[in-house]
């Protein structure tokens, strides 16, 4: 089973890096052990892009930064896709420049790519994705350990943690 | 005193906001597009080498990287006063015209076709993509996808990296075209001006083939009569890549052409207390509030006001459509040019025009036998000061502006951003689709509010242009507020 590990967000947005440091420091940790099928990435996408970066993949993982006004920053959580359609559950395509992921991934489905039949998702709260910066707010990067702990935790079998 | 905005529920969601303001009677007063700031840019950035910033300024955007990373390249080589080979500025600009292609196609076929061949009015669950396919068939959603991946897949070969190139260096590109992987790229171009001729063809049949629609276009709810901008090569054709910045003026006389590093002597920008955005407008007219018109300093930067600045295009078939765009729309040619097509919904008509342009000059130079000579780097002698870089992003003219210490140690860095050009239009785009839609007792229907947005969705604005989205949406919600900002009525699309 080919699983891939995505991390998502602007590496140079303060806490928008959360995703991108995620998914760096799962690499390293996996690089020790390269005979397991899994493929890190990195990327500041969304929609169709996205969509176009999982095919090919059986399990996608994606690591993202979620802005929430009811939830304090630094916060794990373990998102499905209908999850994340609940949180954002219109339908109403007005992106100004890109289609929703639910949308690109219908597509892809109807186009008869392959696409991963299992997409979770963590996302790590997050209170700073307006100020250009270099490193998250402390309380984002002490979710860090937690959320590459998770990860590993889904890749890697249970005597391997 | 009303207030209704059109609210992006979370910042995953999206980052523009539409506020419409209603008087007593009910019509509307005033409405604005309002989008957060990013904050701390040109801190970021001091202190840095100027090299590295190639790389810095493509993360700005998870949109159009490219288009930054190719601003910045250029204003290296002003920096670094260094004239790169001629394989050199091939290769950016084949991976430019590779960028143009996936660029409008999405732009197309993801949110402008929507309202076009599902109609403004159709139920949002079915005005996206989806509802493209199922109107036009699958085929159509496979050539999308395929134009997409066979690009990007070229920005990768030829940039080093996907989505966020790297190969960009003052005075070059970091690596010659290997002459077997030229011949793959010759292929995609020869697949990118089919698409782009099918595209053409699709927009004439579904489009132009309805007379709603072309109402819709000719409207003077989307028609806007101001300065037009864009990038013109010697002979004042259209150009992505290189060139002067020539703007006219609405009837399509010549007002200034200028090199590039002259931005700061033409445009000046206004301030108003509402937003953190500044207004560019021309400096020599000045700034007259949100007004078309000769007397107002306010021009666009788009694909329609590229084609309107220029005389014509620098490809054949590319000409030939451009010539169609204006003879159907009307437009008579006055000392040799045609005069500017003001209807801003003609914007995605001039995009497909770009399209098929872009896919030409992308074959001719992958045939370019000059396009694999090893030379892709001049060396750097001079001590730098200051550069500046321009080159036209598909929202609009994009400008990068680095001043360094004589280390190349960047000490100030303004950027003017391809949409930053068209503020000051989509604000009146948005008021003016407003107070045409919404009036005395009218009742807010969806695709009446849908109708607003497309006022500014004809620029492709990107704003919010440092975050990407996971659900990459911006659904509306509307709240009308009396003047004490109490809620009298909400409205929220979809929402479940």
């Amino acid at each position: 089973m080919r699983t891939l590990v995505l991390g998502l967000g602007n590496p140079i947005l303060t806490d928008d890096s959360v995703g991108v440091r995620v998914a760096e420091e799962v690499r390293a940790a996996l690089a020790p052990r390269p005979e397991t099928p899994v493929v890190v990435e990195t990327a500041s996408l969304g929609g169709l892009a996205l969509m176009e970066m999982l095919i090919g993949y059986d399990r996608a993982i994606l690591i993202d930064a979620l802005c929430r006004a009811d939830r304090a920053p630094g916060n794990l959580l373990r998102l499905s896709l209908r999850d994340i359609q609940a949180l954002s559950p219109t339908e109403r395509s007005v992106s100004p420049h890109d289609t929703s992921l639910g949308v690109a991934l219908d597509l892809g489905q109807q186009m008869g790519l392959p696409l991963p039949e299992e997409i979770v998702i963590y996302a790590i709260t997050v209170t700073d994705v307006l100020d250009f910066g270099d490193e998250p707010t402390p309380p984002v990067a002490a979710a860090i350990p937690a959320a590459v702990d998770a990860v590993l935790a889904e890749v890697l079998s249970p005597g391997e943690v | 005193m009303k207030r209704i905005a059109i609210d992006p529920v979370t910042r995953l969601e999206g980052h523009g906001r539409i506020e419409i303001f209603l008087n007593d009677e009910g019509d509307v007063a005033n409405a604005y597009f309002i989008v957060p700031e990013l904050r701390g840019f040109e801190q970021f950035c001091v202190g840095r080498p100027a090299e590295e910033m190639p790389r810095i300024t493509d993360r700005i955007c998870g949109v159009c990287p490219e288009a930054h990373h190719m601003a910045s390249a250029k204003a290296l080589d002003d920096l670094f006063k260094v004239d790169p080979p001629p394989a050199a500025k091939k290769l950016r600009e084949l991976l430019y015209s590779a960028f143009y292609v996936a660029d409008h196609t999405t732009h197309f076929y993801a949110l402008a076709g929507p309202d076009f061949v599902m109609g403004p009015d159709a139920p949002p669950a079915e005005r996206n993509i989806l509802g493209v396919v199922r109107k036009v068939g699958l085929e159509i959603g496979k050539q999308v996808i395929d134009a997409r991946i066979r690009n990007h897949q070229v920005i990768k070969l030829l940039g080093g990296r996907g989505v966020h190139p790297v190969a960009a260096l003052p005075g070059g590109w970091s690596r010659p075209l290997a002459p077997a992987d030229r011949e793959g790229i010759e292929a995609v171009a020869r697949q990118n001006v089919d698409f782009a001729l099918f595209s053409l063809k699709l927009f004439e049949d579904l489009v132009l083939g309805n007379p709603q629609y072309v109402e819709l276009i000719l409207s003077d709810t989307f028609t806007h009569r101001t300065y037009s901008m864009g990038t013109v090569d010697a002979n004042n054709r259209v150009n992505f890549y290189d060139g002067m910045i020539r703007v006219v003026d609405p009837e399509g006389a010549e007002f200034v052409k200028y090199h590039p590093r002259e931005y700061a002597s033409h445009i000046a920008e206004h301030c108003e207390t509402w937003t953190y955005l500044k207004f560019p407008y021309l400096k020599a007219i000045g700034w007259k509030g949100l007004v078309d018109g000769k007397e107002s300093g306010v021009y666009c930067a788009t694909p329609l006001s590229r084609l309107n600045a220029a005389d014509g295009m620098a490809t054949p078939r590319a000409q030939e459509a451009y010539e169609k765009f204006y003879e159907t729309l009307g437009s008579t040619r006055v000392n040799g040019r045609y005069q500017p097509v003001h209807f801003r919904l003609a914007t995605h008509w001039a995009r497909l025009v770009e399209l098929l342009y872009a896919a030409e000059r992308m074959l001719e130079l992958a045939t370019d036998p000059q396009i694999t000579d090893p030379q892709v780097r001049a060396p750097i002698t001079a001590t730098p000061t200051e550069g500046v870089g321009s080159v036209e992003a598909p929202r609009g003219t994009l400008t990068h502006h680095y001043w360094t210490d004589e280390r190349g140690i960047l000490t100030r860095v303004n950027l003017i951003v391809g949409t930053t050009n068209n503020y000051a239009p989509i604000a009146m785009s948005v008021k003016k689709a407003a107070q045409g839609l919404i009036q005395k007792g009218t009742v807010i229907t969806e695709g009446l509010l849908n109708r607003i947005e497309m006022g500014f969705r004809a620029y492709d604005p990107c704003f919010g242009c440092a975050t990407h989205a996971l659900p990459g949406q911006m659904p509306l919600e509307v709240v009308i507020r009396d003047v004490h900002g109490a809620e009298v009525q909400r409205l929220s699309q979809g929402i479940g």
